[in-house]
């Protein structure tokens, strides 16, 4: 199955777009709105669940792209993988520094009986449709029991913290920092 | 198991930053770190690219059509510097208001400018991040005041020009960073009079983070949130 995502991306030079930016020319930051800023609304708003808020982000990753473009270097890295960075990492502030963590209750979380998450988890189906293509890390991922990789894809797209991976997951909090920590380090060992 | 009460590696802590899994504090850690640690910053770079695939997994939301006008506008504050080695540098570097005209327009950038004066002129080596922030009125594209953070953990507001405050009205300055429920007051501030506020009584200053001074009656505002016109507004931005 091949995404439109993938194919609409091909096209689009985002470092050159960037430097775009670091000169000063507005179009390129227009352009680079124009191609994703869909997209980049959509990563912020799963991971900040508000509509307003989620759009402040996109505005001040905007910002960034823009008064920061020229410190971006295409030999660390692509410059999609910049701006998304930019946009996950402003979510991510937003949500840790704000009121949503004060909501999940970490040590009701813990307090979870141990053997009934064991065998939730046992049980437990794929919460994310992988049928999109993540390449190489499809693989690595699909290498991972079920109930780890939804570990992985809670945090990576809606931002949970540990504790809220823990209450969704019905697994004590312990658990879902093991899970976490180890799975990250298998991914690590596959990706290369 | 027995691994879990030590402190993180370089590694793990880059994966779970990109992850998102760290707690506000670590966060701050890991990216206090970034700019002086290439280890973490290559481990940080490479996981980036490796889960960035998983962005597909968020459906795309449309944004309004207002949020394309905000950002321009915004930009439009915020123009790319240019050329800051060839700026002229008066000493005190603050006092030429013939420098911020020359820069007018500039908002965001003007503090990367600043900063590289503000080293170079004061040898000031700094222990932290370095904030700066330039507040213009909302109309304006002068900058009207600015923010400065120091080693010698304070906070300065220093006046550009002169501003006239109505009678019967104060200046009240204002603080507000991602994710908090509203601005938090900094207390009142005299037209051109420099303000200093130790840096212990703020949560640390974030990137982006918000400041701004608003009109308010003589004693301030009564409900401990701006009632008021802002009179100038600036956004932090992080210069070291």
């Amino acid at each position: 199955m091949d995404p439109p995502l993938t194919t609409a991306l091909n096209d689009f030079n985002y470092e050159r777009a960037l430097h775009g930016c670091a000169r000063g020319e507005r179009q390129a930051l227009q352009d680079i709105y124009q191609q994703d800023s869909r997209h980049l609304l959509g990563v912020a708003l799963r991971i900040v669940r508000q509509r307003q808020q989620a759009e402040d982000i996109v505005h001040d990753a905007f910002m960034n792209i823009w008064t920061q473009a020229a410190s971006f270097d295409a030999r660390r890295g692509s410059g999609r993988g910049w701006i998304y960075s930019v946009v996950r990492n402003l979510a991510l502030n937003a949500v840790r520094n704000g009121v949503r963590e004060v909501s999940v209750d970490e040590e009701a979380a813990e307090a979870l009986d141990a053997q009934t998450s064991l065998q939730a988890h046992v049980q437990a189906d794929d919460a994310f449709d992988l049928r999109v293509s993540l390449g190489k890390l499809n693989d690595c991922l699909a290498m991972l029991e079920p109930a780890r990789r939804n570990c992985i894809l809670y945090a990576y797209v809606d931002g949970c913290s540990h504790g809220e991976i823990a209450a969704r997951t019905q697994t004590p909090l312990g658990t879902v920092k093991a899970w976490i920590k180890r799975s990250m380090g298998s991914l690590r060992e596959c990706m290369g | 198991m027995s691994t879990q009460q030590e402190a993180p590696s370089t590694e793990e802590l880059a994966a779970e930053y990109v992850l998102g899994t760290l707690s506000a504090t670590r966060r701050r850690m890991v990216e206090q770190r970034l700019p002086a640690d290439a280890m973490l910053e290559s481990a940080v770079q490479r996981w980036h690219e490796q889960l960035l695939p998983l962005v597909a997994l968020a459906e795309p939301a449309e944004p309004s059509a207002q949020l394309w006008q905000r950002i321009e506008r915004s930009v439009a504050h915020a123009v790319a510097p240019r050329r800051p080695a060839i700026l002229p540098v008066p000493q005190p570097w603050w006092n030429s208001l013939g420098l911020w005209r020359g820069m007018a327009g500039a908002g965001f950038a003007t503090a990367a400018i600043m900063a590289a004066v503000l080293v170079t002129r004061q040898g000031m080596l700094p222990t932290g991040p370095q904030y700066m922030v330039v507040l213009v009125a909302p109309q304006d594209t002068a900058p009207g005041w600015v923010i400065q953070t120091s080693n010698t953990r304070q906070l300065s507001l220093t006046p550009l020009g002169t501003v006239v405050v109505p009678a019967e009205k104060s200046l009240q300055f204002w603080t507000k960073a991602e994710g908090w429920s509203g601005p938090v007051s900094l207390g009142l501030v005299k037209p051109g009079q420099t303000v200093h506020i130790p840096l212990d009584k703020l949560p640390p200053l974030q990137p982006n983070q918000l400041f701004e001074l608003t009109l308010e009656p003589v004693k301030g505002s009564p409900t401990n949130r701006p009632t008021g016109p802002i009179q100038f507004m600036g956004r932090a931005v992080k210069v070291l």
